[in-house]
């Protein structure tokens, strides 16, 4: 009687489902992790914050068994764990929803679902069986999934959802999800939401990765700060504010809202007229798209990711073919011209992926500074490099940007997110030009460099430059634009001032005016 | 005419009896391929299974024991390209091609100093794969030309071809390998052992391999000739990648290198030059794969077109 009694009492003391103490994680020479901690309550969501590089998706990866952890301890329902890999956490009930979504494009939805855990009749996998025990968990919590679709075919609020079923079917009580709302619309975002609580009320555990504070603040019940790989501290929602928890996540105050200010707007530097170009998907081909961008003013696309944007951006600056319409910059028809014509015709471009586009990450941050005029004086001449003055162009930039570690032969590869979307930044504004297309240009770099990026936009449109900036943070959009275009399905379904823009609005319009509907 | 005497009902086995070698390999390589993995090595291990099943046949007698060592060759030689994929990192094509280099090398030296012959080895020694008479099939001209006397590997690659597309559409391991294929971080998130998974059907693929060898030297000649696979190996590596690695469709690509190769050889007999015959299965590999592509490159290029609005 007595030792039963013990081992009731030792339950009640321990409150967490998972806690991860003295972590510890280091890849080649970069320590991801400091000294992670972490504590998850049942039935609790929890936000786990932090710029980015801060370690907070590292430490949900090791708590899932994507990397082995160095140093530390994890305890998950009193177990205590030495080592973990996706199918110890998979037992131990935990399920992860990755930023990016791991489902295979070429299977239909059950497959994916069903992947790892497939029940058989026989030798053949029972996909009769399957489909009911999933079709239980979709009506239990109302989400909307077509099991036989590909996954190439579906929406990703839907590969979102999808990939939630795939880990509930496992069995998860321990939810992990790693900046879920990077993707969605505010209206989508809203439906995860709902589906969270939903999840919440029937006893799961949640943790919520995220760096935007106002979703922290609606959805949290307790949340946890990282920076710079060690943790910060974990306070109530409700004993705090966005403020406090800006201060714990930076370190200092920050102001991302910078005051717009008005120049005078001149002549349009870029006219696009009846635009048509293929596309990767068939939401995301252009038919017939026209607008313009002035001198001095910051016109913003907004719109989901995959409707068009990338399209467009890749049409204008000749990096795909034009099937029909023209696009004019500067008085000039620069329509299916060679990226080199165009670019001499006066555009710089902040490519949307600067590791593919933006930059050679195994050059020198010296070499992809001159990347754009490395065949014009004085950085070579009759077909030789002069590095003395590349290196001294390269220092130049380098204290001007403020790009860390400041040396001008250092592999790219060797800085961060936000160091290496300087060097881009760098290299474009500083060819001047007529236009500057801007294409995500904050994605995936920590909120210093979002600051100091986002006033050089406004420095470059108060020089007189026309700026396209095409963003799928809304907040980027609005606090950056004069003009706000909204794209859906590859075509414009609102032209506002960002005076009149609203958050509430521009959602809409990114769902063609459905609301709640699917794209 | 001489139409007629080329294009008659013997055409048929003809067009399989060249085609079964290839067909092997090019399963061989659809193995791996679902798993991402592009086996170039297929000539080599091919080749190794050849000389092998002609040497244990010789030796011993049998043709069974001679089949079984060159698919266990086969395997050895896979799981070397494994180890070296798999656990060092290195580039697996230039693994496959190594082991095409050693293949050649190692059956020459091995013909010379173990079976003391050199260039073509051929002896009433060698048993060879039994064929399948069926009596009931001789009444009948046609089917009797067309489906008798087949060796007992002919019938079975008809088989494996079936049983390839069930494992691979119909069963976990095929779902699973599919998964690891396209996207391998997917497999890892849902407790797949990619590695494993990977592991498998390279050994899986060396089996083939062996045996499509074994077929070439025991049941489409009795013989072993030194590099006798002469590029089947990558005529089956051609054939997958035109039928996407799905059993079926690479089958009938392999089918239609058979087809222009019996032809070829027919035309012989009318005075096509031989350089010109010799020609013809390689012409129609760069065809296939020229026509294939272009024409999945014109579907893309339309696919993605803004000006054809998609039914």
């Amino acid at each position: 009687m007595q030792y039963i009694l013990k081992k009731a009492g030792e339950k009640l003391d321990s409150e967490y489902i998972v806690s991860m103490e003295g972590i510890k994680k280091t890849f080649g020479s970069v320590q991801a992790v400091k000294n992670g901690e972490f504590n998850l309550k049942k039935g609790e969501i929890h936000s786990l914050i932090g710029e980015n590089g801060a370690g907070k998706s590292t430490m949900m990866k090791l708590l899932y068994g994507m990397y082995p952890f160095d140093a530390g301890t994890v305890t998950i329902e009193g177990k205590k764990y030495e080592s973990i890999t996706p199918k110890t956490a998979i037992e131990a009930g935990i399920g992860m929803v990755h930023q990016e979504f791991m489902l295979v494009k070429e299977l239909t939805v059950l497959e994916n679902i069903i992947l790892g855990f497939e029940p058989t009749k026989g030798l053949t996998i029972d996909f009769a069986t399957a489909r009911k025990t999933v079709q239980k968990y979709i009506d239990q919590y109302n989400m909307d999934i077509q099991l036989d679709k590909k996954i190439a075919q579906i929406s990703v609020g839907e590969a979102q959802r999808v990939e939630i079923i795939k880990i509930l079917t496992r069995g998860a009580n321990i939810i992990i999800l790693d900046e879920p709302t990077a993707v969605l619309t505010p209206q989508e975002a809203r439906r995860l939401f709902e589906i969270l609580n939903n999840l919440k009320a029937d006893g799961k555990s949640i943790v919520f990765i995220s760096h935007k504070l106002n979703e922290i603040m609606e959805i949290s019940d307790r949340v946890s700060v990282m920076r710079q790989g060690t943790y910060m501290g974990t306070v109530n929602k409700v004993d705090t504010n966005e403020n406090e928890l800006a201060r714990m996540m930076i370190g200092r105050d920050v102001f991302l809202n910078i005051e717009k200010k008005k120049s005078s707007v001149g002549d349009a530097v870029l006219q696009v007229e009846d635009l048509w170009t293929s596309g990767e998907k068939e939401i995301s081909k252009i038919r017939g798209l026209s607008f313009d961008v002035r001198a001095g003013e910051i016109v913003g696309v907004a719109g989901i990711d995959g409707n068009g944007q990338s399209e467009l951006i890749e049409a204008i600056t000749g990096l795909r073919k034009v099937e029909k319409g023209k696009v004019i910059l500067d008085g000039k028809d620069i329509t299916n011209l060679s990226v080199k014509k165009i670019r001499e015709a006066g555009l710089t471009h902040i490519p949307e992926d600067r590791n593919t586009r933006g930059l050679n990450r195994q050059f020198s941050i010296g070499d992809n500074l001159i990347e754009v005029t490395l065949d014009k004086e004085p950085f070579s001449k009759n077909g030789f490099l002069k590095k003395d003055a590349v290196k001294k162009f390269a220092e130049e930039l380098i204290e001007k940007f403020d790009i860390r570690p400041a040396k001008a032969e250092l592999p790219t590869s060797y800085l961060s997110g936000g160091n290496a979307q300087k060097v881009v930044v760098a290299r474009e504004v500083t060819l001047g030009g007529k236009l500057l297309v801007a294409s995500q240009p904050t994605r995936g770099v920590d909120i210093g460099a979002i600051e100091s990026i986002r006033s050089i936009l406004q420095d470059v449109k108060e020089k007189g430059l026309g700026v396209l900036l095409v963003s799928a943070e809304l907040e980027e959009i609005m606090s950056l634009s004069d003009r706000i275009i909204v794209m859906h399905n590859g075509k414009i379904t609102g032209r506002l001032n960002a005076e009149e823009a609203n958050e509430e609005e521009l959602g809409m319009l990114m769902m063609s005016g459905k609301e709640g509907g699917e794209a | 005419m001489t139409f007629s005497k080329i294009f008659n009902a013997s055409l048929i086995y003809s067009t399989f009896r060249t085609a079964t070698p290839i067909i092997y390999a090019a399963l061989c390589a659809a193995i791996t391929q679902q798993a991402d993995i592009l086996n170039i090595g297929t000539e080599g291990i091919m080749l190794f299974g050849a000389f092998m099943a002609v040497a244990v046949s010789y030796l011993t007698g049998s043709w069974a024991l001679g089949v079984l060592v060159a698919m266990l060759g086969g395997l050895c030689i896979a799981m070397v390209m494994a180890v070296s994929h798999l656990r060092f990192r290195s580039d697996i094509c230039a693994i496959g091609m190594g082991v095409n280099m050693f293949a050649v090398a190692i059956t020459k030296f091995l013909l010379n100093a173990w079976l003391k012959q050199s260039g073509t080895f051929a002896d009433p020694k060698i048993i060879a794969i039994p064929k399948v008479h069926i009596k009931a099939l001789e009444k009948v001209k046609f089917l009797n030309d067309t489906f008798n006397d087949w060796t007992i590997t002919e019938w079975f690659v008809i088989l494996l071809v079936i049983i390839l597309w069930f494992v691979f559409y119909k069963t976990v391991w095929g779902l699973r390998i599919r998964a690891v294929g396209r996207m391998a971080q997917a497999a890892q998130t849902a407790g797949i052992n990619v590695n494993s998974m990977k592991y498998q059907a390279i050994a899986i693929s060396g089996l083939v391999g062996g045996l499509a060898g074994a077929h070439l030297s025991l049941g489409y000649s009795a013989m072993f000739v030194e590099n006798m696979t002469n590029a089947r190996g990558f005529m089956g590596v051609a054939a997958m990648y035109f039928g996407g690695a799905h059993p079926i469709f690479t089958a009938l690509g392999c089918l239609f290198f058979g087809f222009t190769d019996s032809i070829g050889a027919r035309l012989q007999a009318y005075g096509v030059p031989s350089q010109l015959v010799l020609l013809m299965p390689y012409v129609a590999t760069i065809a296939i794969l020229a026509i294939s592509m272009a024409t999945k490159k014109a579907m893309e290029t339309k696919r993605k077109s803004s000006l054809i609005t998609a039914a």
